[in-house]
């Protein structure tokens, strides 16, 4: 307790004495220290977040039911969509019909029959427009023309990334259609149907599905390609807020519906490679925080060593007037968590305060994901403390080295 | 009160030893104010030095106050030194960054003592010298003579056994250095013991004993 308390009086009193714009580089250097640390491994995990959170949103869900592997579609679709009627934590679903399917533009205009087809490769989704929109937003995606009606025949939303000109950044990497605009028929080809329609709007997303896939209305996709079963292939569940998916999953599981289909949490669904991705990034930015902390420690260690030398003879005096090497060190302890506190609250202050809503509302256009600002509390907590252990033994080392020496020897500085 | 039985102290640098102490036994009883005198390179205030612990001779032995020092470890010394001596340094030796009420408080803390209690032996010590309206100066905001107050409050605000002041009107001029070997006196009239190092003869008229040295031994130890 002597010791603490001496030790903090020296300690913030040479803080309180020391020159104010050194008290402020300092406090910059270990701001800067604590960004590096939480916001560079933040923002390279955002990238993969923002993707997955797209990908949640606007495709999988939050939970995902589907064909179990050794089945096409979804066995008793509509008796698993009348039980989910009976959940209240859900607030919407949606129940797809998928197809591959190649679409053909100039099927028309093609006189030769040797030329070359202007044709893409598509997943083709049979979808209620307004269920659809209710759980994933599917019309805030349209980048020209208009959403789909539940009654229309013979039109189609088509993916951005089908059409040339949306995928020209893209060069050869996919095929897409030319010259292809709102009105014009493209003729949809799944196994040995085929159907004419017009396509009345685009959707454009970062998210594969969409804008590389194809959308119809449901009753017309299982009409033209003979889904008279009315069996699925996926459903898609959107909770309702603060509603825990492996809740409803165990429910559902519980109610025997793994005898018909495959239940998955949008975690479960994730791609391994994506969460692969999201460590190593996570790794990544770990690893550059590191050398950052690496460099404030140094900083840090000069600083307070310098500090120390010059301060040499006074160490000694105080340890001649009987103040102990353990009181002295904790006083340069003290400076260097003053220093890790200061600049990791200005740090925490800037990064919650700014920089996580400002990625938030403009996230970073990557062109597979709007990468944001992910931050998580527990990793927070733990780098903000190894910053704090690694700057307080930055100070405690050249404080160590300073008061150990001869208490003579630091008087006469010899 | 201190027993110092054929001290030396030899300085190692390279292949070449100068023995500084050659070999010095002297006895410090309780009420006197030694002074130490002798030319530079007489090696007083190395003998100083051993007498208050802060450093470790080469031979002999040392016993202060009933205690055999030299057998002590590294902080009992420190301990020693807190509870026991006190120190007063050529150049004052305050500590910057704080008041001189703090300065005078730091080593009464680091005895246990309450942090009013302290405050109030601080500004007790303070007054005694001279120094009561400048508790929240900092030391750099003190003349070279008022510095040189505030660090004898600081010793003597535990009150010590032995009080030792090496040179301490050296960097004075001649009014303030008599107004520090005034207080001494008076420190000294009040039961204090001193043992000072000087080299100014006209400081000494406040001593009861002066010894002499010369190129590392005692060549006059006189009672005045």
């Amino acid at each position: 307790m002597r010791t603490i308390r001496i030790g903090l009086l020296l300690g913030l009193r040479q803080i309180q004495r020391a020159n104010i714009w050194t008290n402020i580089l300092i406090i910059f250097v270990m701001t800067l220290t604590f960004l590096n640390l939480i916001a560079v491994s933040g923002l390279l995990v955002g990238l993969i977040v923002g993707s997955e959170r797209a990908f949640r949103e606007q495709s999988i869900g939050d939970v995902l039911i589907s064909a179990k592997p050794e089945e096409r579609t979804i066995l008793g679709t509509q008796e698993i969509v009348r039980m989910l009627e009976t959940y209240p934590e859900i607030q919407s679903y949606t129940v797809r019909y998928i197809e591959g399917a190649q679409a053909e533009a100039n099927y028309k205009e093609r006189r030769d029959l040797r030329a070359e087809r202007d044709v893409v490769n598509t997943r083709l989704r049979g979808i209620d427009p307004l269920v659809e929109d209710a759980t994933t937003g599917l019309s805030k995606r349209i980048v020209e023309g208009s959403y789909l009606d539940p009654n229309d025949e013979g039109k189609i939303l088509v993916g951005s990334y089908t059409l040339e000109k949306y995928a020209s950044g893209f060069g050869d990497v996919f095929d897409t259609m030319s010259n292809v605009s709102i009105g014009d028929s493209i003729r949809v080809t799944v196994g040995d149907a085929s159907k004419e329609f017009i396509v009345k709007g685009v959707v454009q997303s970062k998210v594969e599905d969409v804008s590389m896939g194809m959308f119809i209305p449901e009753k017309e996709f299982r009409r033209v390609f003979g889904r008279v079963d009315r069996n699925a292939d996926q459903i898609s569940i959107r909770m309702k807020p603060d509603v825990s998916e492996d809740v409803l999953k165990a429910s559902l599981v519980e109610s025997g519906i793994e005898r018909h289909a495959k239940v998955e949490t949008f975690a479960e669904g994730t791609p391994k490679f994506l969460t692969d991705i999201k460590n190593t990034f996570n790794l990544l930015g770990t690893f550059i925080g590191s050398i950052g902390l690496i460099v404030a420690s140094i900083t840090i260690f000069i600083i307070i060593f310098i500090n120390a030398l010059s301060r040499r003879r006074h160490i000694g005096i105080l340890k001649a007037v009987g103040i102990e090497r353990s009181v002295i060190e904790l006083a340069y302890v003290t400076q260097a968590a003053f220093y890790a506190i200061t600049g990791s609250l200005i740090g925490a202050a800037i990064t919650y305060g700014f920089l996580v809503p400002f990625f938030d509302a403009n996230p970073i256009n990557f062109p597979f994901s709007d990468g944001i600002l992910v931050v998580e509390t527990m990793s927070t907590i733990t780098r903000t403390l190894t910053l704090f252990v690694i700057t307080l033994i930055a100070g405690f080392v050249p404080a160590w080295i300073i008061a150990r020496q001869n208490t003579l020897n630091a008087i006469l500085g010899r | 009160m201190i027993t110092a039985t054929n001290i030396t102290r030899t300085f190692t640098t390279g292949d070449i030893e100068t023995k500084v102490l050659k070999g010095i036994t002297v006895t410090i009883d309780t009420g006197d104010f030694v002074a130490i005198m002798g030319k530079s390179g007489a090696g007083k205030s190395t003998l100083l030095y051993q007498l208050s612990i802060l450093d470790q001779p080469s031979t002999g032995d040392l016993v202060i106050d009933g205690t055999d020092v030299l057998a002590l470890s590294e902080k009992e010394k420190t301990a020693f030194r807190l509870n026991t001596l006190g120190f007063v340094f050529q150049d004052y030796a305050l500590v910057p960054d704080l008041t001189a009420r703090e300065n005078v408080m730091v080593p009464l803390l680091m005895r246990n003592i309450s942090w009013n209690e302290a405050k109030i032996l601080a500004d007790a010590a303070l007054d005694s010298v001279g120094l009561a309206k400048k508790y929240e100066n900092l030391p750099s905001q003190l003349s070279g003579g008022e510095q040189q107050r505030a660090s004898i409050a600081r010793a003597i605000a535990g009150k010590p056994k032995i009080l030792f002041a090496d040179e301490p009107t050296a960097n004075l001029d001649t009014f303030s250095g008599t107004q520090v070997i005034e207080l001494l006196g008076k420190l000294h009239a009040e039961g204090q013991t001193i043992v000072m190092v000087t080299h100014e003869p006209e400081y000494t008229h406040v001593c009861t004993r002066i010894i002499e040295m010369e190129d590392g031994l005692v060549v006059s130890d006189k009672l005045q």
